[in-house]
């Protein structure tokens, strides 16, 4: 029986298919359009959720209502290494302008140089971000801060805990939820813990590892599921340790369902710095974005919207938000070398794994 | 210019006589040609969908990761080895594989009965109750996992309803720990256990089981003597199935598992995404590969000593 297609014919269907793949690779995959200052597209990495619904809200819309010839394309990501590794993916054939994510997953990027330097002709904002938080070599400077802070349930507590010892206490067993590392928000708790039993943690963290596998046993969860808030929202557990931004957030969301404090041990900032990539495809409105992002109204706005602390100092924050968020400078903060972090991150996750949460 | 029939085309040359077979010959030859073409798609597409990625990720298992995502190019061993000479990362195989031994062998039992049901019956609702049985995958794995997130829990379902008939004194931890992501496994893979012991079924002859009852056998006698070992083939494809779902299967240990268990696949998962380590998590991904070629080469030896026998 013969098939009722002939070979030649097949052959040459096959190549023009294989050359429209071809083509739209090419057309689809490029390093995008450049655009002017104020004109162009521009492709930002940043954080998922309910971070991205705010950011869009507060800062990219007013944005693009100044400037309606830049369009924003923006691609969220759960983590910093997840920004990090997709622009790393994208080798020399650059689509992302710019990435929002932690300063220690940045200063990886900035040394591989995969970001761009920027100067305060390029982005006059800059003048306005604190000194401390420019970057010496004159990467991406930091855009926002936050802090670690313990979560709780508000109805299991007539006032907030004062000590992040409570997440130790045995009437608690099984009912606190910790995100472990590689997440930083394990990693900034074995510092606190560190600092809390006063080990230098700079040189050794052996104390600190007994001292969270005695915490162990109330832990219910290493991965709360759906987060570590909707976790002690939903009444699964009554005590965590989250980042004080999104908490607050939530503390709105839920009526006050979940608490959250930062405990009189101190906390560590978790701090994000703004990236312009190497080689972007539309640099200039990129660094149009970046300096409407460094700007009074712009760091105001996510401030009252997500409890970030903006980086500039000409920002005026009403009292009742700046109550709710850590300040750089603020008092209680545990010094942690985000450069030194950085290089110390992969041993302390294989401790947790090996010696705490598998143990 | 006048056209020319073929009829009356001048020969140029003597016609040779036709041997016996030559149009045989020939039209094989147009079949060999005419499944090449239509295969070549599909092997395209296999090439860069499937077989240029693993090459890559075995190469990528030779470098060696640096942090922050920096990938050292070179050639060494040490990637894969280290690992391999680490009792942690032997914890983690040996999670791996007795979860997917533990889900496929429980997803087998609690599936065949439904299976052979499914293959037997002759009611006209056969394919009604076959869509049934497969309505799970409608819906996704978090969907289904986060279902048995709710029903696990410390104050699910139930251990409430454990707690309430006095059967346990405390809730049991089954949520955030591999019973948990064991139980959710199963349920998860029953429709494709199902599916494919249904379609495994076929030397299943009721014919065999008639002639055993005439000769004197009870129905567990036929059971264990006919009917058992005539579904062997479709129970061994189910569990290789399952085997291999399982032990590859990222959302159920990562959901259910509550960051307790430690897989492969969520080894690979942080390495890759949170850590950066691509030489590492490629590593461990040859060693997953490697575990799946075991597995495999294991069933196609058992599956000839049966079609020996």
């Amino acid at each position: 029986m013969e098939l009722g297609i002939g070979r030649r014919a097949f052959i040459a269907s096959t190549a023009v298919a294989a050359a429209g793949v071809g083509l739209s690779a090419c057309s689809s995959g490029g390093g995008g359009v450049e655009g002017s200052a104020t004109s162009g597209p521009i492709n930002i990495i940043g954080y998922a959720g309910i971070w991205e619904e705010q950011y869009r809200a507060a800062v990219i819309e007013p944005f693009l209502a100044e400037y309606p010839d830049i369009t924003v394309n923006y691609a969220s990501k759960r983590s910093s290494a997840e920004m990090l590794s997709a622009v790393q993916s994208e080798g020399g054939n650059r689509t992302t302008d710019i990435t929002i994510m932690d300063i220690a997953v940045s200063n990886g990027g900035n040394s591989q140089g995969i970001f761009s330097t920027l100067s305060e002709e390029d982005v006059p904002n800059i003048a306005n971000v604190n000194p401390d938080l420019v970057n010496a070599d004159g990467f991406g400077p930091v855009v926002m801060l936050d802090a670690v802070s313990l979560l709780y349930a508000s109805a299991e507590f007539s006032t907030p805990p004062e000590s992040w010892e409570v997440l130790w206490d045995e009437q608690y067993r099984g009912k606190v939820n910790v995100v472990a590392p590689p997440s930083g928000i394990g990693i900034n708790l074995t510092a606190i813990t560190a600092d809390m039993i006063g080990e230098d943690f700079t040189t050794s963290i052996d104390q600190t590892v007994t001292k969270l596998q005695e915490l162990a046993p109330n832990v219910q969860s290493w991965a709360p599921n759906p987060d570590e808030y909707q976790s002690v929202v939903t009444g699964q557990t009554v005590l965590g340790v989250g980042q004080n931004a999104r908490a607050q957030y939530y503390v709105d969301d839920s009526d006050g369902a979940l608490g959250a404090t930062v405990p009189q041990e101190g906390t560590v900032y978790q701090i994000n710095t703004i990236n312009l990539t190497a080689d972007a495809p539309n640099p200039e409105a990129a660094k149009t974005f970046i300096n409407y992002a460094l700007s009074p109204e712009a760091q105001t706005a996510f401030a009252e919207a997500m409890y970030y602390a903006p980086s500039i100092d000409n920002a005026e924050l009403p009292e009742e938000v700046a109550a709710r968020l850590v300040e750089y400078g603020d008092d209680g903060i545990i010094p942690l070398d985000q450069e030194w972090l950085a290089a110390t991150r992969d041993e302390w996750t294989e401790r947790w794994n090996r010696e705490i949460v598998n143990n | 210019m006048t056209a020319v029939k073929s009829d009356d085309a001048p020969r140029l040359a003597p016609s040779q006589p036709a041997g016996p077979g030559t149009h045989e010959k020939r039209t094989a030859r147009r079949g060999k040609l005419a499944a090449g073409g239509l295969l070549t798609p599909a092997l395209l597409g296999l090439l860069l969908g499937f077989v240029l990625p693993v090459l890559w990720m075995i190469r990528m298992a030779f470098n060696e990761g640096a942090g922050s995502g920096v990938v050292i190019e070179t050639f060494t061993l040490q990637t894969i080895l280290d690992p391999l000479t680490d009792s942690y990362y032997w914890g983690i195989i040996w999670n791996t594989f007795s979860m997917g031994f533990t889900s496929a062998l429980l997803c087998i039992i609690v599936s065949y009965p439904l299976a052979l049901f499914l293959t037997r019956t002759v009611s006209r609702w056969k394919g009604i109750l076959i869509a049934i049985a497969l309505a799970p995958l409608l819906s996704s794995d978090v969907v289904r996992t986060y279902g048995w997130m709710v029903i696990l829990s410390p104050d699910g379902i139930l251990n409430s309803a454990l707690l309430s008939i006095g059967i346990i004194s405390t809730p049991l931890q089954l949520a955030n720990s591999m019973p948990g992501v064991i139980i959710g496994l199963v349920q998860i893979f029953m429709p494709y256990a199902i599916l494919a012991m249904i379609s495994g079924f076929g030397r299943l002859n009721t014919q065999l089981e008639e002639a055993a009852s005439s000769l004197g056998a009870n129905r567990m006698t036929t059971f264990l003597r006919i009917t058992f070992p005539l579904s062997l083939p479709g129970i061994f494809t189910a569990f290789l199935l399952i085997f291999v779902l399982s032990i590859s299967t990222f959302v159920t240990p990562r959901l259910l598992g509550g960051g307790r268990v430690q897989v492969l696949a969520t080894a690979i998962y942080d390495q890759t995404t949170e850590l950066l380590n691509w030489p590492f998590a490629a590593a461990l991904a040859v060693i997953l590969l490697m575990l799946f070629g075991t597995v495999v080469a294991f069933y196609q030896a058992l599956t000839k000593k049966l079609e020996g026998e």
